[in-house]
């Protein structure tokens, strides 16, 4: 590996489980509300609760957790994001130990999706399968049919924030030369060694 | 009473009934596209109590009941399978009638495939009415296909908002 680089491990094991059970329990809740059926639909609202409680988790991981995990390991301003930005086609491996920029920007949208997403779905309801969230019958319908609508636009934009974040990964891989997959394996990242 | 006091009296009787009525008649000849749209949504209002009581039991939120099961379906049968076809007057889709209706222009267009949805959906009410009351198993297995036919049209010809 060229000069200045070295291999460290940057990720923990619970952020790495919890990374993998994300894809999961989000590629399942999109595929069971997407393709939605009487049969399918309360697996629908498990995969909608497991991933809430993946985002709690990561709530309190991000306010109490290790400082890796912190949301203040996030935080970036705009001096680095534009630095950053102007260098993003140089072939060379980023070599944050973290999230670079561009990633954290990345990351805040998704988190923030996904919690729109799971609280909208909680006051839903699917007037065809005769399926509601647990919270439907709490809010008048006239609001209940704003969130439904929300919830299904945020079903797009997570789609193509996944999108996004699985071609910035390939991106990484093919032009920067910096494997990002094994490191949310593993744990092990490509970090510069002054980092 | 002398006769003049009696026809005073019938007089303002029947005017005060002429007045009462005008009113009435005036409400009725008004807006006749708004009936319409109350009218099916009232019967779509009927859908959803028949199909959600099914729905409830082969959920188990409601403890299955055939005779009530048998009521529901066959009751769903009944007004599935009423022609409605007035109640869906040109001009009555939700870019006319903001705010009063979800139905969508596209219902109306030359190229609708509201007929076909509508006979999807009545095809599988009549077989949720042929076994609704022989047991919950059976009930359960043909649920799913009354669910696909309602979403059949709210998929498509539905706005999500008023």
């Amino acid at each position: 590996m060229s000069n200045g680089y070295e291999q460290r491990a940057v990720w923990l094991l619970p952020i790495r489980i919890w990374h993998w059970a994300l894809v999961v329990s989000v590629v399942a809740g999109w595929l069971l509300g997407y393709y939605r059926d009487f049969s399918i639909m309360q697996w629908h609202f498990y995969a909608g609760y497991f991933t809430g409680g993946l985002l709690v988790i990561r709530l309190l991981l991000g306010l109490f957790g290790p400082a890796s995990l912190r949301f203040s390991a996030l935080g970036f301003n705009w001096l680095q994001l534009k630095s950053y930005v102007s260098r993003f086609l140089s072939r060379s491996p980023s070599g944050v130990p973290g999230h670079n920029p561009l990633g954290s920007l990345s990351v805040i949208a998704m988190l923030l999706a996904l919690s729109v997403q799971v609280i909208t779905g909680l006051f839903s309801e699917d007037d065809a399968l005769f399926f509601e969230g647990p919270l439907a019958s709490s809010v008048s319908s006239t609001i209940r049919l704003q969130l439904i609508s929300i919830h299904h636009i945020a079903a797009s934009v997570i789609l193509w924030l996944v999108g996004l974040h699985i071609a910035a990964i390939l991106f990484y891989l093919i032009w920067k030369k910096e494997n990002l997959i094994t490191a949310m394996i593993t744990g092990i990242k490509l970090v510069k060694k002054d980092k | 009473m002398n006769s003049i006091v009696r026809k005073v009296v019938l007089a303002v009787s029947l005017s005060g009934v002429v007045f009462a009525l005008v009113p009435q008649v005036h409400a009725a000849d008004d807006d006749p596209i708004g009936k319409a749209i109350k009218a099916r949504r009232a019967g779509f209002q009927l859908y959803s109590f028949y199909a959600g009581h099914l729905f409830g039991m082969a959920k188990g939120e409601i403890e299955y009941d055939a005779e009530l099961a048998s009521t529901m379906a066959n009751n769903l049968n009944d007004v599935v399978n009423l022609n409605n076809g007035s109640m869906w007057p040109a001009g009555s889709d939700n870019t006319q009638r903001k705010g009063k209706t979800r139905a969508k222009p596209n219902i109306w267009s030359a190229d609708s495939k509201i007929g076909e949805k509508s006979k999807t959906l009545k095809t599988a009410v009549a077989d949720v009415a042929g076994v609704a009351g022989n047991g919950l198993d059976g009930l359960r297995e043909k649920m799913g296909a009354v669910g696909k036919g309602c979403k059949g049209c709210h998929d498509e010809y539905r706005a999500k908002d008023f």
